[in-house]
């Protein structure tokens, strides 16, 4: 018997296509993004969610399946946080890319332009509340990850520039630059001044 | 001499073999306004979930070729045509005209245009040529059908190398305690249903009956495999009330 997908993944694929065919029909552009997708089939794979999911792009917009027969046009892997984090992140970290890969660029680039409310439809399932602190969680989150990648940034820059002198500040590499140019002037100048005086000669 | 005149069941009563058409007309001609409240009432809804499954299964893809023999009003084309794009096509047939021209306003109402084709045509004589289809399904129609065998027979020529047949139609409750239940449910409760939400509690007793004079799960895939086809499977929704069968054709 071939693998038959279960309710989780039917509800899962029924959900993330009804998501994103009313974030497409909320979008300024109605999905031109998806445009060169027409009649494409992209794959993904949904970790932990081991079946994957197939997107078929047609002029009724985006169908979200489990089963397809024959290969698709382009398949990707990410997990499953990440796929539903696109809103907030507006990039799709793939671990895997197959296929027609400008394909599955635009997919993602499509889906970054999106303006996906998962928390609303989310309330649907769970009540207002729950979906608000899930919402509310995932975005402390994120804000939470680019505070820290800010603030590591900044600490090992301070370190390496002012307590161990590894690296010049900005200003160094500034006036530094500025003085190799100034060199390179001036020996420009001094070149063609000897080149005028041989030519005297 | 009229003794001798073949017979085949309507329901739980057996009529002669050319009535069956005629009265399985009256039923849906009586039930297609009301088809799909119907549906939604006497499945509580679950027959969207049986639907949804079957599409998902089809792993249809665009540019495919679709026939949805008794499509009726139109359920599966409509998800079938979005998902073949401008490139396939979806054929909806049916042998009931009513039941077409539900189906096609429907549609029509949904933006669904271009790729579907409306077809009144009898399942035991389908008027297309050899390897037409990638995907043929026939959802709650089969059992109305007089001549299965000829149906089946008919849908395996229709369909293309590598193609499959879907049958989603009721079947044989697995757990017992369910079936008592059932049983109770579409004798008692069903037709008195269909009495007050479409005044014909006739047709109804009628579709509660045909779907238990409709082959089991394992007798159908033997008639599947009689028919011609390669492989088949089947996979029981909701404790077999209903059941889909998948045939290849190789």
């Amino acid at each position: 018997m071939s693998k038959q997908p279960g309710l989780v993944n039917i509800s899962l694929s029924k959900t993330i296509e009804s998501v994103l065919n009313t974030a497409i029909r909320l979008d300024e552009e109605q999905g031109q993004a998806f445009k060169g997708l027409e009649d494409k089939v992209i794959k993904v794979t949904l970790t932990p969610v081991t079946s994957p999911v197939y997107f078929l792009f047609t002029s009724y917009m985006v169908s979200v399946q489990n089963q397809l027969t024959g290969e698709p046009d382009a398949a990707l892997e990410c997990t499953l946080f990440d796929f539903m984090s696109l809103p907030l992140n507006r990039t799709l970290p793939t671990s895997l890319m197959e296929g027609d890969t400008d394909l599955a660029m635009q997919f993602i680039d499509g889906l970054c332009g999106l303006d996906i409310d998962w928390e609303e439809h989310l309330s649907h399932y769970t009540g207002d509340l729950v979906a608000f602190k899930i919402g509310h969680g995932i975005r402390s989150f994120f804000e939470q990850k680019q505070t820290t990648k800010n603030n590591l940034g900044e600490t090992v820059k301070e370190y390496l520039q002012f307590e161990i002198n590894a690296l010049p500040t900005q200003s160094q590499v500034k006036r530094f630059v500025q003085q190799v140019q100034q060199t390179q002037d001036e020996i420009d100048q001094l070149a063609l001044r000897i080149e005028a005086l041989l030519t005297k000669t | 001499m009229s003794q001798n005149k073949p017979t085949i069941d309507f329901g739980f009563a057996e009529v002669p073999l050319e009535e069956k058409v005629k009265k399985v007309k009256g039923v849906f001609d009586s039930v297609s306004s009301n088809y799909d409240i119907m549906n939604d009432v006497m499945s509580m809804g679950v027959h969207r979930l049986w639907k949804r499954h079957t599409i998902e299964l089809s792993g249809i893809r665009p540019g495919n070729v679709v026939l949805d023999l008794a499509g009726g009003t139109g359920d599966l084309t409509k998800e079938f045509a979005k998902r073949v794009g401008k490139t396939g096509r979806v054929v909806l047939a049916d042998i009931n005209e009513s039941m077409v021209r539900v189906g096609r306003d429907r549609l029509i109402n949904a933006g669904i245009a271009g790729n579907v084709e409306y077809t009144i045509t009898n399942a035991e004589a389908l008027a297309f040529p050899d390897n037409t289809f990638d995907v043929c399904t026939i959802a709650f129609g089969l059992r109305n059908v007089t001549n299965k065998d000829k149906a089946l027979e008919e849908l395996y020529r229709v369909l293309k190398p590598g193609g499959q047949l879907m049958i989603l139609e009721f079947s044989k409750v697995t757990q017992p305690l369910l079936a008592k239940f059932y049983d109770f449910y579409s004798f008692n409760i069903l037709p008195k249903m269909g009495k007050l939400i479409a005044n014909d509690e006739d047709s109804y007793q009628y579709l509660a009956e045909s779907i238990r004079m409709h082959p089991d799960q394992e007798t159908l895939k033997q008639m599947m495999l009689d028919a011609g086809f390669d492989k088949v499977e089947y996979l029981n929704m909701s404790e077999g009330i209903v059941a889909l069968h998948r045939g290849w054709k190789y």
